[in-house]
């Protein structure tokens, strides 16, 4: 680490587990990680032979029903994992927006220039990855978006379309259940091509496994 | 002397005469005064009514015993005291020429009639008119046009006795077809004889039951369900005995209404297999949506073809939207489309529904159920083990093109028209709003949504390979630049 580098903050004694400022993600988020993400590609296949069973032979429709809704529950319970470990820790500020806009428009410029360029000339990331600031203004406001509203809109949702029995009263006041199927697929939608390119950045480390690699051990490579 | 003597006898004529009018009126106080203080106890009331009932019949009367039996005879008694008059000619076998040329029996046999329901009550309470002496015949130059004009004439004459059920009646959809004029839509007495009415419980359903007269189909479907099945066979079911639903156990025996629209069926069936809510919950996900919108028959009739059925719904006051007299514009805009054998947009109907109340604070959606394609269908219940259980038969995209649409019109009589509907128009964007329940998870993917699909797949696809083509372009033009 060069004299440059402004001290980071200590992380928390309980996340704490070897003495390393780059120790980015803890177990608990590697956790919800790894499970969300498994999570998340079941229930887009299953999502995909609910809405086109004709289309695939792999289960019956009442399987992939069950199925579903199963993982859709564990995937629910994993998002209180996250929540909970960023409410309790001093790592929240991760998900802390960027409230000048100039500053963040200009760091995103430089970000995306980074992508669209640096990255391929071997240019070091504009945006220095630290416990508290690990993700750069693009990921940030894109973690933004979806952990605090897509993903609990498409839980609700999905959640009313399990019982509509139950939920009946807010499935009217959202506008009857084709609405709020329309909104659920239309996320659905959003979700398959945002998990292709999450993973194809996930791939845009050093070398392709990098990240992969420190999503497994928690610590950054790259400094 | 001779003469004298003749004189003596014919002058005993007048005396012998008062003797015996004498003994008849003594004869007539005597009895009369015996039936006011002891009940007749005779097997044949009177000698004038016995003379008056075949030798059958007598042979069929009650025979003397405890006090019931002798309660029954003073009534009988009485009866046929009211009913003298007209049972000495219409308990013979005899019939009217009516003007529609076809022949009316005017029998009433007796006996029937005095052991009926109607037994004590006099004819003159319903034949009012002849009370009147308006008795159709040549004297008076009353006549009957025909049987069917006679009985809707007579039909209000149950009222007096049978208001409730008369009440009911009223209301039913064979009352209204009355008042629009069907000639076929029954009447109290098409299903009640009232010389010799039986209570519905004595009906033998597989035999005379009047319903079969006109829904005879959908009685043949039904005496093939297992329903059907369970009350021929002395309503047993697997070894148990378990009273069989009849006609009117579902479609009621006065208030006859149909059941396709509404929840009507569904609680209708649930009032006899009450555990279908848990049963269908072990295995079927969002079951009491699916007991809501899905009518049994759809599963539970294997065979019967099935449709989406759409119809509007009053959101605000949560009923289907039923045609008010006198407000009909859109059964016949629809009807006119029916008759050049189009098929109709029912988004187009919902507009024009709503644009019919403009001015008026409306909240108006067109809601669908599953429902099969005829009323014999949804009798043609089957076996339990023979229903369906294959979600896709309804939950794919496919399934909408293998299925009819229909709109539906709840007609100001109670009774439901249907349309066939454009299905296409069901998966429109517009759809979304209109018909806020027409949903069946992948049974109704709208074109839109399906293209977003493929253009966010292609997204997925084509961000990574553009960018990593990008990358290896950059590369590839700086080391060319190198150099």
């Amino acid at each position: 680490m060069s004299n440059n580098t402004p001290e980071p903050r200590q992380p928390d004694a309980w996340i704490k587990t070897k003495d390393s400022v780059l120790y980015i993600n803890p177990l608990p988020i590697r956790i919800w990680h790894w499970l969300n993400a498994l999570g998340f590609v079941a229930l887009i296949l299953t999502g995909t032979h609910i809405r086109y069973a004709h289309l695939f032979n792999l289960m019956t429709f009442e399987t992939a029903i069950k199925t579903h809704n199963w993982v859709a529950f564990a995937v629910i319970a994993n998002y209180f994992v996250w929540l909970g470990f960023y409410l309790f820790s001093d790592r929240i500020t991760v998900y802390h927006p960027e409230l000048n806009f100039r500053k963040f428009f200009d760091k995103a410029f430089k970000q995306m220039m980074y992508y669209g360029y640096g990255i391929f000339r071997g240019h070091k990331s504009p945006h220095k990855v630290l416990p508290h600031d690990k993700f750069n203004p693009m990921q940030s406001i894109t973690y933004q978006i979806i952990m605090l509203l897509v993903v609990p809109i498409q839980f609700i949702t999905g959640l009313m379309m399990w019982d509509i029995k139950r939920f009946e009263v807010p499935i009217a006041l959202l506008g009857g259940i084709s609405t709020v199927s329309t909104i659920h697929v239309l996320i659905y939608i959003f979700f398959v091509s945002f998990t292709l390119i999450h993973a194809y950045m996930g791939a845009l480390g050093n070398t392709p496994a990098t990240h992969f690699r420190e999503m497994f051990t928690g610590y950054e490579e790259e400094h | 002397m001779v003469r004298s003597t003749s004189d003596d006898k014919w002058s005993a004529l007048p005396i012998f005469v008062i003797f015996v009018i004498c003994c008849m009126v003594f004869s007539g106080v005597l009895h009369a005064q015996q039936a006011e203080e002891a009940p007749v106890t005779e097997a044949v009331p009177t000698a004038e009514a016995a003379a008056e009932i075949p030798a059958s019949d007598q042979a069929a009367a009650p025979e003397a015993g405890d006090d019931a039996t002798t309660d029954v005879k003073a009534k009988l008694e009485e009866t046929l005291k009211k009913n003298k008059k007209c049972l000495r000619c219409h308990n013979k076998e005899r019939t009217k020429l009516l003007e529609d040329g076809k022949e009316l029996s005017l029998q009433v046999h007796s006996q029937d009639y005095l052991d009926s329901a109607h037994g004590e009550v006099s004819c003159i309470s319903c034949h009012r008119a002849i009370g009147n002496r308006k008795h159709p015949s040549k004297k008076t130059n009353i006549s009957i046009s025909s049987e069917r004009e006679y009985s809707v004439e007579m039909n209000s004459s149950c009222r007096k006795c049978h208001m409730q059920k008369y009440k009911q009646y009223k209301g039913s959809v064979h009352s209204a077809l009355v008042t629009q004029g069907s000639d076929k839509a029954p009447l109290c007495t098409s299903c009640h004889n009232p010389h010799a009415p039986v209570s519905m419980v004595d009906y033998q359903a597989e035999t005379d039951l009047p319903c079969k007269n006109c829904h005879e189909s959908i009685f043949n479907a039904y005496s093939a369900s297992v329903h059907g099945q369970a009350r021929m066979n002395g309503n047993t079911i697997r070894d148990s005995h378990i009273q069989s639903p009849i006609c009117s156990d579902c479609h009621h025996s006065h208030e006859v209404t149909a059941l396709a629209i509404g929840d009507a069926l569904r609680t209708t069936c649930i009032a006899c297999h009450e555990n279908v809510t848990l049963l269908h919950s072990q295995w079927l996900p969002n079951t009491g949506t699916h007991l809501d919108i899905v009518s049994c028959a759809v599963c539970h009739a294997p065979f019967a073809q099935r449709k989406y059925d759409l119809h509007l719904y009053d959101n605000i006051a949560q009923v289907p939207l039923a045609m008010k007299e006198g407000e009909e514009p859109i059964q016949q805009q629809l009807q006119a489309i029916a008759e050049e054998g189009g098929i109709k947009d029912p988004l187009e109907i919902w507009k024009a529904r709503r644009g019919d109340m403009d001015g008026q604070v409306v909240d108006i959606s067109l809601r669908s159920r599953m429902e099969v394609m005829s009323g014999v269908a949804a009798h043609q219940i089957a076996n339990k083990s023979f229903a369906v259980r294959t979600c896709d038969s309804c939950h794919e995209p496919g399934s909408r093109q293998k299925q009819n649409v229909t709109v539906s019109v709840t007609q100001p009589d109670g009774r439901i028209q249907s349309f066939d509907a454009d299905r296409e128009a069901l998966g429109s964007v517009e759809a979304i709003n209109s018909i806020s329940d027409f949903y069946a998870l992948g049974g109704n993917p709208s074109k839109l949504l399906d293209i977003m699909l493929l253009l966010s797949l292609a997204a997925g696809i084509a961000v990574p390979i553009g960018h990593f083509t990008l990358g290896k372009m950059i590369k590839e033009y700086m080391a060319r630049g190198e150099q």
